[in-house]
């Protein structure tokens, strides 16, 4: 596999726009905040990592969508496709799509009121936006826009389309924030990606995006392998084996060996199960190399993004490309002992150059998947 | 509009599990006056209990139903488990209101208590792709496991990505699933009207494999075309089958009378009442029925919302045409 990514769009809690946003992660800026637009009396937990714009402090239907639509044309605009984009297939990642917007109208009216079943993804507005009608809502839950990223590829390797513009979003919702907190012994204050007093996942709300095409004028990196699989194993639980062997798979199939990562994009959540599996997986499959790459997890200032994390990882790694800095993780003072040996940026941001960069997600179901990024110039 | 050509995928296998039918043959006729909801509990129980319904969610159960039919169908599952490796089984899955009912039940258990009122065992569900994931779980399907939730056009999207996987190997066979079911707030957000409440698949797969392995083909998926525009969406699909089309699936709403003059139209949103992301693999289903017996011709199958979002199709053929 050999596509380019040819224009970048990103929004969550520590920035606007990919630059904006990278700059922030290199400042170890959190988007850490109060609890906002949700009523919090039924919640033990009163942080997330929201974006906040909501009118009157009240959240509203269609976050998900503008969101998703902004980063869209974001990168749709970097990439030089303008914002006509009938000819262009666009596929959003989301681990659940509208389901705030029904969320609001059940909660409000005792109805889903004028909401309609078609009302749930995100085609209808982008083809109102953009005018875009090949568009596609794949809503593998965290995974999603990886996955959505894999469909865009096996578009173009069987020639269905020259670019395809690959987004992922997720905003809060009552139905996941609530049973999720139920699922945590204590409501966790903050997100801390393998710290070994880590409490948990807490949500963020973002979108990103990336055009993916055959060839560019000015590339700003290659796409080299994305697997996507699923191991079969659990409901909720990710299974070391499952995700070493996606690893593996994207290792085999970019032409790489651990050895030639310059860069891991954990997906690092928070929850004691997902840090622990995704360490116990890279240790074994990158064995003696597991301390050579620098790591890092952006969860800690963006929180979990849901569907939209693998994509705004990516987009993270194609700024530590260009910029060859690589943002910290913030809170990770005592790291667990499956990831002892490994080189995870604290502190500062590091410095370096980054020619191979490998972007994780996991979700839920055993979804696991890899993608390897190299830079343009090598 | 956009249209592929898929070389060599084919259908080895239904599934159908809906209020009293249960085999392709049965779709066309639409839901009988007297037909029951479908039983899944005495479904899946085959006699037995089947533990593990008890967390499921209606539309998990009505998927469980579909997919062990279809994968014996195919003669991909029989009573000693798989029949061939694991990673080599797929699963691709349209739903739009599957997942619903959680959603809401939590909403309103929020309205009046703290997040401790609710019920941990509700977090695979309150994910939108706890039927495609919980699918490949009951069965140790190991493929790419894919979800998606793509309105009105969205049983025909899962076929064409499937078909899509296929051509670039990512896939060697899918179970491809379509599941709406009857929940209350389904129900509000089709202005009242009773869902499908049911379940359909299809196992598509690469021709190779399922000429190696003996498979029967029932039929074949010639290619996909999607945009903006019903007629043209026909338009294409007719040039890329070589058999003429010998039946129409229509989407819901208005049809052109124009278009595609005198071939037989069918609605399964009128037999079989709103189908959501159902419907395309139900008409695929249908078509397979078709050919099972004696359809000699393509048969066109289209959805979508043509002022609001696109128009999706596929074209099938029985396996000795192309």
């Amino acid at each position: 596999m050999n596509w380019v990514v040819s224009g970048l769009g990103a929004v969550s809690a520590v920035g606007g726009d990919p630059d904006e946003m990278f700059a922030g992660l290199c400042a170890g800026r959190s988007g850490l905040r109060e609890l906002h637009g949700i009523d919090r009396t039924p919640y033990r937990g009163r942080y997330a990592y929201q974006i906040h714009d909501h009118p009157d402090g009240r959240d509203v239907p269609g976050r998900a969508t503008a969101f998703v639509a902004d980063v869209i044309e974001q990168a749709a605009t970097r990439a030089g496709l303008g914002t006509d984009l009938r000819d262009v297939p666009v596929l959003v990642g989301s681990g659940l799509r509208e389901l705030r917007s029904a969320e609001l109208h059940w909660r409000d009216k005792g109805s889903l009121g004028a909401l309609s079943a078609d009302d749930l993804h995100f085609g209808t507005a982008l083809r109102d936006r953009f005018g875009a009608t090949d568009t596609h809502t794949v809503a593998n839950a965290c995974a999603a826009s990886v996955y959505a990223l894999a469909l865009a590829a096996d578009m173009l390797a069987t020639d269905q389309a020259d670019s395809v513009i690959v987004a992922g979003v997720d905003v809060l919702n009552e139905s996941m924030s609530g049973v999720m907190e139920r699922v945590h012994p204590v409501a966790p204050d903050r997100l801390q990606p393998f710290d070994r007093n880590r409490a948990g996942v807490m949500m963020g709300e973002g979108a990103a995006a990336v055009v993916l095409s055959r060839d560019a004028a000015e590339p700003l990196c290659r796409v080299r392998a994305v697997e996507v699989g699923c191991d079969a194993h659990h409901d909720t639980a990710p299974h070391p084996d499952g995700f070493a062997e996606a690893m593996r798979a994207a290792h085999r199939s970019a032409g790489v060996t651990p050895a030639d990562v310059d860069l891991v994009m954990l997906h690092g959540t928070g929850t004691l199960l997902n840090d622990e599996v995704e360490a116990t997986a890279t240790q074994a499959v990158f064995g003696a190399d597991a301390g050579a790459p620098l790591m890092t997890a952006i969860k800690s200032m963006t929180g979990h993004t849901g569907g939209a994390s693998g994509v705004m990882s990516l987009v993270s790694a194609v700024q530590s490309m260009t910029h060859g800095m690589v943002p910290p993780v913030v809170g990770l003072t005592e790291p667990v002992a499956e990831a002892a040996g490994f080189r995870i940026v604290t502190g500062a941001a590091a410095r370096g150059p980054v020619a191979v960069a490998q972007v994780n997600a996991l979700g839920f179901g055993g979804m696991n998947t890899v993608a390897v990024l190299e830079a343009s110039t090598r | 509009m956009r249209s592929h050509a898929y070389p060599g995928v084919v259908v080895t296998g239904t599934g159908v599990t809906l209020p009293g039918a249960d085999r392709p043959e049965a779709v066309l006729a639409g839901r009988q006056d007297h037909a029951e909801p479908v039983d899944t509990a005495r479904l899946l129980g085959r006699g037995g209990r089947y533990r593990g319904l008890r967390y499921k969610d209606r539309a998990t159960q009505l998927a469980y139903c579909a997919a062990d039919a279809a994968l014996r169908d195919a003669g991909l599952l029989s009573d000693a488990g798989l029949t061939v490796p694991a990673d080599t089984v797929g699963v691709v899955v349209s739903s739009n209101t599957g997942n619903l009912d959680t959603v809401v039940r939590v909403v309103d258990t929020l309205r009046t208590g703290t997040t401790d009122a609710l019920s941990p065992m509700d977090l695979p569900k309150v994910s939108c792709n706890v039927v495609a994931s919980s699918v490949a779980i009951k069965h140790g399907l190991r493929g790419p496991n894919l979800m998606i939730c793509n309105g009105s056009t969205s049983g025909l999207d899962a076929v064409r990505w499937a078909a899509t996987m296929l051509e670039t190997g990512r896939l060697t066979r899918a179970l491809v699933l379509g599941v709406e079911p009857d929940t209350e707030p389904a129900r509000t957000l089709l202005d009242g009207a009773a869902p499908l409440d049911g379940a359909v698949a299809l196992v598509v797969e690469n021709e190779a494999a399922a000429t190696a392995r003996g498979a029967r083909v029932r039929a074949r998926v010639g290619g996909h075309a999607r945009g903006a525009g019903l007629a043209a969406c026909v338009a294409e699909l007719s040039a890329m089958a070589a058999a003429d089309p010998v039946a129409w699936h229509v989407p819901r709403g208005t049809v052109p009378e124009g278009v595609l003059p005198g071939v037989p139209r069918h609605d399964l949103t009128t037999a079989w009442g709103p189908c959501s992301g159902a419907l395309g693999v139900l008409q695929c289903v249908a078509a397979v029925g078709a050919f099972a017996t004696g359809a000699t011709g393509a048969v066109y199958a289209t959805a979508g919302d043509d002022e609001r979002d696109a128009t999706a199709g596929l074209v099938l053929t029985p396996s000795s045409g192309r």
